[in-house]
């Protein structure tokens, strides 16, 4: 690839035959040489009533706006679910309706609408939906209707899982991984239709997932526009394109669990339960095994972390570059950094797993393989750090969030080096510890990207800016705040304050826990509350906010740069872009503007020394 | 891209970085159908990975003995025992099938749409002969006392992953037969000739649909050759 | 049109005899893995043969009524590579289920 660049740019050497029949005289002609289109235009359906322009809508974007929506939604659920936990871990006795039974629902619940219905919807099903054809330059995703058919899919199980509530006994209280036996015997709540309703909705979601992931995977792999090579793709594709790969081999796990335990429930097969005596009375059970289940989930699950954090990590990385003005330190190293951690993250499931009961020599196994994923992670931190380094660094909201990201980040995952050595692991296993490190590393961190991408592509969707000045008090509330919750806990975890726990009651360590609890409580209602300033700078800002204009952060990569802002059903009106570089020719030296966008081509920054990419 | 410039990349290991490093495609040739129902296998064998590893776990882990499987799936032939000559005939009949197919899909690229058609119909019917069977032996077993929850031969657990596995197999059987009709009707009505828009996604038809149906036809066939290897002969 | 249609000709189809020639071999394989249980061999040497010939035929099946043999590598090395997932998982769920046994034999029977 390199090899062929410098072709193109020393045109007086030897050329390819293929370059030579298309040679006009000028050497510009020359340098700015991309192959032939290989594929014919995309056939589109263009919708022609509301139902299909905006309801069952085959355009990428929408679909992408509609996914975002619908995971918001249930993330607001999964929020006020936290808000009652922690009332009620903060105040004991404090709301009556908030009883035992309650509260392992809303553990769960929380639990699984953050990981499954919204962080994962949110960044595969909405940014992926929105930004794969604008960056790659496709005119829309290869199966639209699929696609289509994809966010319905999605859409049903969401509506499942919000039916749970309201079914007798209420939804599943058997904590959000679902372990046999309990999950399915009596004296867990909503065992009977919570725990049936919560299953058949994570198989609608693996199945409506699985049709979009394909149309994510090909797009990237089968539709890209002329000049762009993987190499050339900006880092939030390969980290969505390396999130849904590995979503498309690791939710099949997740499926295999949910029908064999959907059918311990309702036919009384053996496949995750032992023999069990309940009240006196022996069970249909008998011979099964939970730790299979537990090997099962933790195979999906270990990826899961990693399907929400890649599309992080590659969103991070554009929004870091284009805001601080200077390319990705080590694009190369950051691409090869997310395929190792999505190849490793099938090695490392069972860290999760270390107090459960299963072969003692997996502890050893695991425990190196989840250090050594540890190493490509650090890689992308300190590319992070070099490339903001001497950067022209535009303190933005955006920014900002950046800047939340690394620090959130860095400290989950130096807490999960404690946690993944097994000796380490062991004493503080169940405790808040844990808590304090997953929220940290896949819950603030993720949504402080999730929050500085929509400062970033609000004026791409909609044309309107969102206001700074709300921005900025909505970060510092979302980040001092979210540091107020999850730093205690780490002390709390340290104490042995378990997690999971309804109640503290008389324990010995609960005079140093109490006020940490209303602390952390009332932090939490706090940062809670602020999320709302956010959604009010949305709202007024759809009408009031300033015009946008094209390319408002003049950044380089392809979505900026439609021909109608917002982009349009097709995205790119007469013709296809054609890509020259990479998108983070920022600064430059020789080129006149601190920007090079991916279609501009050589013959026009003749001077600038840009990268080879 | 014609049909010489596919020809002139470079083959082998040169020419897989020559795709992966290349613009517009990473697998040169390939139509977005095709790459659409690879990575779908890809998908669907994690499942039924999923699913023996899970079988190899149970019966591995059980302490009550696994029923012997060459005598439970035997069928008496003149009062003779014969072991396992349901299954032997049902593997007989899906291979039948899957070859029926890949020459249906042979003829549909060579546009010839009679053999075409007639070949995905002897498919379908090989593979209805093939749920038939299936029926007849889950009867079969039922009539003995296996139940998904137990099982009078030896471990639960044998009763569970037979029909749990043969069944999820079953239903990908059944599902490509009844794409097998449509796809046949398809064929027979000229679809593929004409390029007539789909009725769902209003995509143009392309005999590289047959293609398409045909891998998952030969994935079903692919994941009987693993049941039958580990489930029955094991 | 006539060009894509020749351009898939050129990659797709392929002489009939190689079609049959599998078939045959296929029909061969799966009739010598129904004698690994017709003469009752036992032990190693019947999972050896078990497994011999499910991948000789799952080879064949994926290499040529699959076209695998045909496509290019970048095609078959990004189906092929996942596996190693699945490889691992069978292991170590293969070492897991040994433990499982051993803890079962170990408490219900010997009471240790």
């Amino acid at each position: 690839m390199s090899d062929e660049y410098n072709q193109k740019n020393t045109p007086l050497e030897a050329q390819s035959s293929e370059t030579m029949t298309d040679i006009s005289g000028t050497t510009s002609k020359d340098i700015d040489y991309v192959r032939p289109a290989e594929l014919p235009e995309q056939d589109l359906y263009h919708g022609h009533s509301f139902i299909t322009k905006w309801v069952f809508c085959q355009d990428a974007k929408v679909i992408g706006v509609q996914y975002f929506l619908t995971a918001v939604f249930t993330g607001i659920v999964g929020l006020v679910l936290s808000w009652l936990m922690r009332l009620q871990l903060g105040y004991p006795d404090l709301v009556p309706f908030i009883t035992a039974e309650h509260y392992y629902q809303f553990v769960t619940m929380h639990g699984m609408i953050m990981v499954v219905y919204f962080l994962t919807a949110l960044f595969l099903g909405g940014f992926g939906n929105y930004l794969i054809p604008l960056m790659v330059g496709a005119r829309d995703m290869v199966f639209p209707y699929v696609n289509m058919v994809s966010f319905w899919m999605f859409f049903i199980a969401v509506c499942v899982l919000m039916a749970s509530f309201f079914v007798p006994g209420g939804p599943t209280g058997a904590g959000w991984t679902l372990y046999p036996p309990q999950a399915i015997l009596p004296g867990t709540p909503g065992s009977n239709m919570g725990i049936i309703l919560m299953l058949a909705s994570l198989s609608l979601f693996v199945i409506g997932f699985t049709m979009g992931g394909l149309n994510y995977i090909i797009t990237i792999l089968q539709a890209r526009t002329r000049g762009m090579t993987l190499m050339r793709m900006p880092l939030t594709i390969w980290g969505i394109f390396t999130a849904t790969a590995l979503a498309m081999l690791a939710f099949p796990a997740l499926l295999v669990s949910c029908i064999m335990m959907t059918l311990d429930k309702m036919l009384e097969t053996s496949f995750f339960m032992p023999a069990i005596i309940q009240a006196g009375e022996v069970l249909d059970y008998g011979g099964g095994s939970p730790v299979l289940f537990q090997h099962l989930f933790w195979f999906f699950g270990h990826p899961e972390v990693y399907i929400v954090a890649l599309p992080a990590f590659g969103i991070v990385s554009d929004l870091i570059s284009v805001h601080a003005r200077k390319n990705i330190f080590g694009y190369r190293m950051m691409v090869w950094a997310i395929v190792g951690i999505g190849g490793l993250s099938f090695f490392v499931w069972a860290h999760h797993m270390y107090v459960s009961g299963m072969n003692p020599w997996f502890g050893f196994f695991f425990a190196t393989t989840t250090l050594i994923i540890a190493v490509p992670t650090a890689l992308k931190v300190y590319n992070w750090i070099i490339t903001l380094f001497r950067a022209n660094i535009r303190m933005n909201t955006v920014m900002l969030f950046c800047l939340g990201f690394i620090v959130t980040f860095v400290n989950g995952g130096i807490t999960g080096i404690f946690l993944g050595n097994v000796a380490v692991d062991i004493p503080l296993s169940d405790t808040y510890f844990v808590i304090a490190h997953f929220h940290m590393v896949m819950g603030v961190a993720p949504l402080m990207v999730i929050m500085g991408a929509v400062y970033h592509w609000f004026p791409l969707v909609t044309g309107r800016m969102l206001s700074e000045k709300l921005g900025k008090w909505h970060f510092w509330f979302t980040f001092l705040g979210a540091y107020s919750i999850y730093f205690p806990m780490h002390y709390l975890g340290f104490i042995g304050v378990p997690r999971r726990y309804f109640e503290m009651y008389d324990s010995p360590y609960v005079a140093s826990a109490t006020g940490m609890n209303e602390f952390i409580t009332v932090a939490a209602l706090i940062v809670g509350f602020a999320q709302f300033i956010f959604i009010y700078n949305i709202v007024t800002s759809l009408s009031i906010g300033k015009p946008a204009g094209k390319n408002p952060w003049k950044a380089n990569s392809l979505e900026w740069l439609t021909p109608e802002v917002p982009p349009a059903h097709g995205n790119w009106g007469e013709k296809l872009p054609v890509i020259h570089r990479w998108p983070y020719d920022f600064n430059v030296p020789g080129a006149k503007e601190d920007y090079i966008t991916q279609t501009t081509p050589p013959s026009e920054v003749m001077s600038a020394e840009v990268e080879k990419t | 891209m014609s049909d010489n410039s596919l020809n002139n990349l470079p083959g082998g290991f040169k020419g897989m970085s020559h795709d992966m490093g290349s613009d517009q495609t990473a697998f040169k040739g390939a139509q977005w159908g095709k790459v659409m129902m690879w990575i779908f296998l890809l998908s669907d064998t994690f499942i039924f990975s999923c699913f023996l590893i899970s079988y190899m776990k149970g019966r591995t882990s059980t302490v009550v003995d696994w029923p012997n499987t060459s005598e439970v799936f035997s069928l008496h032939v003149g009062g003779v025992p014969v072991p396992l000559l349901l299954i032997a005939i049902m593997t007989f009949v899906l291979i039948t099938s899957s070859g029926t197919m890949a020459l249906a899909v042979k003829y549909g690229y060579e546009r010839n749409r009679k053999m075409c058609g007639w070949l995905i119909l002897a498919t379908a019917i090989g593979g209805l002969t093939f749920v038939g069977m299936q029926v007849f032996e889950w009867s079969k077993l039922i009539h003995e006392g296996v139940r998904p929850w137990e099982n009078p031969f030896g471990a639960k657990q044998f009763g569970s992953f037979f029909f749990m596995i043969t069944g999820f197999h079953g239903t990908h059987v059944s599902i490509g037969v009844i794409f097998l009709f449509i796809y046949a009707r398809k064929v027979f009505r000229g679809d593929f000739d004409n390029a007539k828009r789909g009725f769902f996604t209003t995509m143009k038809s392309d005999y590289v649909a047959i293609e398409i149906l045909g891998l998952y036809w030969h994935f079903v066939d692919l994941v009987w050759v693993f049941i039958f290897a580990f489930f029955y002969l094991w | 049109m006539d060009e894509i249609q020749k351009k898939k000709q050129a990659t797709s189809t392929h002489k009939l005899g190689v079609y049959l020639w599998i078939w045959g071999l296929l029909f061969v394989l799966s009739f010598f893995s129904y004698l690994v249980d017709w003469f009752q061999f036992q032990g190693l040497l019947r999972h050896s043969l078990i497994l011999i010939f499910m991948f000789l035929k799952a080879g064949l099946i994926m290499a040529f009524f699959m076209h695998l043999y045909w496509e290019r590598y970048a095609l078959v090395s990004v189906l092929l590579w996942p596996m190693t997932a699945v490889v691992g998982f069978i292991v170590l769920m293969a070492a897991e289920a040994k433990y499982t046994v051993f803890t079962r034999l170990l408490y219900f029977f010997i009471g240790g």
